[in-house]
């Protein structure tokens, strides 16, 4: 069978061709939404018109297999059409409010997880791990994996003060929110990386192995023709590692991952923060790092049981202080938690007034 | 642990095996990464170099270090598809992506990569082209990876939300097409991301995760029905506590069943409207607000993006927007260092070059507060009378 | 300038930079346009039209993209040979 002939710079298909009619009708036309259940909404237009959503939870990697079971499920409920959220749920797109019911009622009787809507947990945002990348120094769908099947009620059922954001990156690149989540868990290395001399030589270019350095612990060896690193600048980032492969940075016996809180995307009340270090270091505990979901899951808890309605875990931080979710989380302070590279004008504390 | 458990990506790795054309390749997948989870330590090389014919993005080289132990992936390359705005599809389209992919991968897909791709995981050098004219000739192309324009997303806007100030999954899908070539054919010093969110609920991070983010607003008064603030006090709302005090400027009161709005003093944070959906509505006189520069910690630490345009219309064919954004890249491509992204650059080179490159001119709204040390620079330009 | 000539010249340039330095496109068309004096979109569009019948084409590593002379391997695949 031949082949037919390939197009250039055509784009992604337009959009409007998978949109329901009802939103083609309203498109730009909404009036307001309700969240009816953890996992149902409905938006109504100025016509009076309405727009059922389902939202289930997903494991990012999917099957084709899957992906035709869902098309399926959308075919019978909903006319073929539905979407997926930023965060990877996905969304059935319901134009007839009959049909809602028996369609939650099915997914659930087929163990899809219904929920993610409104003052919960949503699905995790992740990276790809050791399912397919080179620079990954954990698993990130097995701890996704670990950390949701613990905190499943939090998506299907319980309400918290309001949205708790959770991302998992399985290195300091951070193909994800990690920096700006409630709660995320980042891959860190802790070793400085080992150099294989004759392969830099061969494999890298020297200036740009240099000048990959954030904190400038490389310097050019004419002698070897590769570079060296001083031990004492070195903060394992692992930038060298992807400028100049020999550089090998993992270290499997002490490479781990640490727990950050706190940030925050939206603009609603406060500004956009980064998330902050809470936990330096857990050491990577496959297949379920139960420590790590303690972790978190006591963090959550202490939110939920502290924080006001509306406030995201890095407004509630701030409204009791920082040495305050240390006492309350229970969570020992180290000098990692020091800032000691670009922040630490910004991030010491410059006041006698503080909680004991 | 509870007794319902979150979907297995486990579960996935094996169904891949069942309906792909290649079922070695999911079975070695998953036996590689049963290692990994043995000795704590991934096992793919570097990505090579590997692409479709013209292209130089939207393929990204993978292959497993253990090739002979796992024959199956040997080659396992990501194909970044361009996913639609809005991550909308019918059944129907994504019937015909999965068919492909059986024929010619692994059967494993991300729905979606984090930047937003509709991401086929594992396929072999080979199989590339014969995979790139099936997709192409049937509406699809291959999405950004390298140095260039990444692909640009967005969140559901117009379609199905009410605050959408902005027509984010329109305007994304303009600067896509506007930006073909740049997408496929990496020529800038790095990635260069695009993320357009309709309101500051920011439902895409484009905040953090872009370079150029572009995020709606409205500049008049929020708009109010009194008839329904009633509804939500007499359903139990605490106005008092859950609005009016939450409110970050104190610009809204509650007196006798109204909310009243100082809305000049209102900085369009979205809390009272995301909690009030049927009482409040942002105003009617709407547009963006351009940012520029976040991006997560690599190099030399992660960075929000900085307020550069406080408010621009956005009007199809966007015009305005897609020259802005060509003067910063122009800009950026001609100063950056390899891998240094237009945050960074700015960082070195200072506010006052890039505005001035892209004619932007210094406004309050772009600082949270002026400087506070007596350094500054003059230029030749601000001695002229 | 025509064409094939401007293609020439490039051509020579990735020759003779080949293992010293990865090229990227913008640095090709500066060089190429300042030995020639050719505007550079003309440059562009003569490194373009050989990348994309597989003359050159765009590489990867490093964590950076560039151009390159392909090799007898890439032009198999790409049944160029």
């Amino acid at each position: 069978m031949s082949l037919p002939e390939r197009k250039t710079d055509i784009g992604p298909p337009h959009y409007e061709q998978f949109l329901p009619p009802v939103i083609k009708k309203n498109y730009g036309k909404w009036k307001y939404h309700e969240v009816l259940s953890p996992g149902t909404m409905v938006h109504v237009a100025e016509s009076g018109d309405e727009i059922y959503t389902v939202r289930v939870g997903s494991p990012r990697l999917l099957s084709t297999a899957s992906i035709r079971e869902i098309c399926d499920l959308a075919e019978k409920y909903c006319d073929g059409y539905l979407r997926f959220t930023t965060r990877n749920n996905i969304e059935f797109l319901v134009s007839d409010k009959s049909k809602v019911d028996p369609l939650v009622a099915e997914l659930k009787e087929k163990k899809y997880s219904v929920g993610g809507i409104g003052p919960r947990v949503s699905n995790i945002i992740h990276t790809q791990g050791w399912v397919h990348c080179h620079s990954a120094c954990t698993d990130a769908s097995g701890i996704v994996k670990a950390i949701m099947d613990d905190l499943y009620e939090y998506f299907t059922e319980k309400e918290l003060p309001n949205k708790v954001r959770i991302a998992v990156a399985c290195c300091v690149n951070m193909c994800g929110a990690v920096h700006c989540s409630d709660i995320a868990v980042v891959a860190v290395h802790r070793k400085v990386p080992v150099v294989d001399d004759e392969n830099v030589a061969k494999m890298c270019e020297i200036p740009t192995t240099v000048a990959s350095c954030p904190t400038s612990a490389i310097r050019p060896n004419p002698k070897t023709k590769s570079i060296t690193i001083n031990e004492e600048k070195c903060m394992y980032c692992g930038n060298c590692f992807t400028v100049c492969p020999p550089i090998q940075i993992h270290n499997p016996e002490e490479d781990g991952v640490a727990i950050v809180v706190g940030g925050k995307i939206g603009s609603l009340r406060t500004s956009p923060k980064f998330s902050k270090l809470a936990i330096p270091f857990f050491y990577n505990d496959p297949p379920r790092w139960p420590k790590v979901v303690d972790a978190i899951k006591n963090i959550l808890n202490v939110y939920a049981a502290n924080a006001k309605k509306h406030e995201r875990v890095g407004e509630w931080v701030e409204r009791v202080g920082w040495e305050e979710f240390f006492k309350l989380t229970g969570i020992d302070f180290t000098f990692q938690h020091i800032d000691d590279f670009t922040f630490m004008r910004d991030t010491m504390r410059t006041s006698a007034a503080f909680k004991f | 642990m509870s007794l319902k458990t979150w979907p297995s990506f486990v579960t996935e790795i094996k169904k891949a095996a069942q309906s792909s054309s290649m079922p070695q390749m999911a079975d070695d997948e998953l036996g590689q990464l049963e290692k990994s989870y043995n000795t704590k330590r991934g096992y793919w090389k570097h990505g090579g170099i590997v692409g479709v014919l013209g292209y130089g993005g939207g393929v990204i080289g993978r292959y497993s270090s253990l090739p002979d132990e796992f024959p199956g992936i040997a080659h396992f390359h990501t194909v970044r598809l361009n996913q639609p705005s809005g991550f909308f599809y019918t059944a129907e389209a994504l019937r015909m992506v999965c068919d492909i992919w059986d024929k010619y991968g692994s059967g494993l897909t991300n729905l979606h990569g984090s930047t937003g791709d509709l991401v086929l995981l594992g396929t072999t050098t080979e199989n590339l082209e014969p995979l790139f004219a099936e997709y192409s000739s049937r509406g699809w192309d291959l999405g950004g990876s390298g140095s260039a324009m990444r692909t640009p997303s967005c969140c559901v806007g117009m379609a199905r939300c009410e605050w959408a100030n902005i027509d984010a999954m329109d305007i994304c899908n303009s600067m896509t097409q506007h930006f073909q070539d740049e997408l496929h054919r990496p020529a800038f010093p790095y990635k260069f991301k695009i993320k357009v969110s309709g309101c500051a609920c920011d439902c895409v991070a484009a905040i953090a995760r872009a370079d150029l983010s572009i995020i709606g607003t409205w500049k008049d008064n929020i708009q109010v029905d009194q008839a329904e603030v009633k509804k939500y006090a007499d359903a139990g709302m605490d106005i008092q506590a859950e609005i009016v005090d939450m409110c970050p400027t104190s610009c809204i009161s509650y007196d006798n069943g109204e909310i009243k709005i100082n809305d000049a003093q209102c900085t369009r944070c979205m809390h009272c409207i995301s909690k009030m959906t049927k009482a409040l509505k942002p105003g009617k006189e709407k547009g963006a607000t351009i940012l520029v520069g976040s991006k997560a910690p690599i190099v030399v630490g992660s960075l929000l993006s900085w307020v550069i345009v406080p408010f621009i219309e956005c009007k199809p064919p966007y015009d305005e927007l897609k020259d802005l954004a060509e003067k910063m890249i122009e800009w950026w491509d001609d100063n950056a260092k390899p891998r240094e992204r237009i945050g960074e650059l700015i960082e070195a080179k200072g506010m006052r070059p890039f505005l001035e490159a892209i004619g932007v001119p210094p406004q309050p709204q772009q600082v949270k507060e002026p400087r506070k040390d007596p350094f500054f620079f003059w230029s030749e330009s601000d001695f002229k009378k | 300038m025509e064409q094939e000539e401007i293609q020439g010249k490039i051509f020579e340039y990735m020759q003779q930079m080949k293992g010293k330095k990865k090229l990227k496109e913008k640095d090709i068309i500066k060089k190429i346009s300042a030995d020639t004096g050719e505007e550079k979109d003309t440059v562009k569009k003569a490194l373009r039209a050989m990348i994309d019948v597989g003359k050159l084409m765009y590489s990867y590593g490093g964590g950076a993209s560039s151009v390159e002379i392909p090799s007898e391997e890439y032009l198999k695949e790409k049944g160029l040979i």
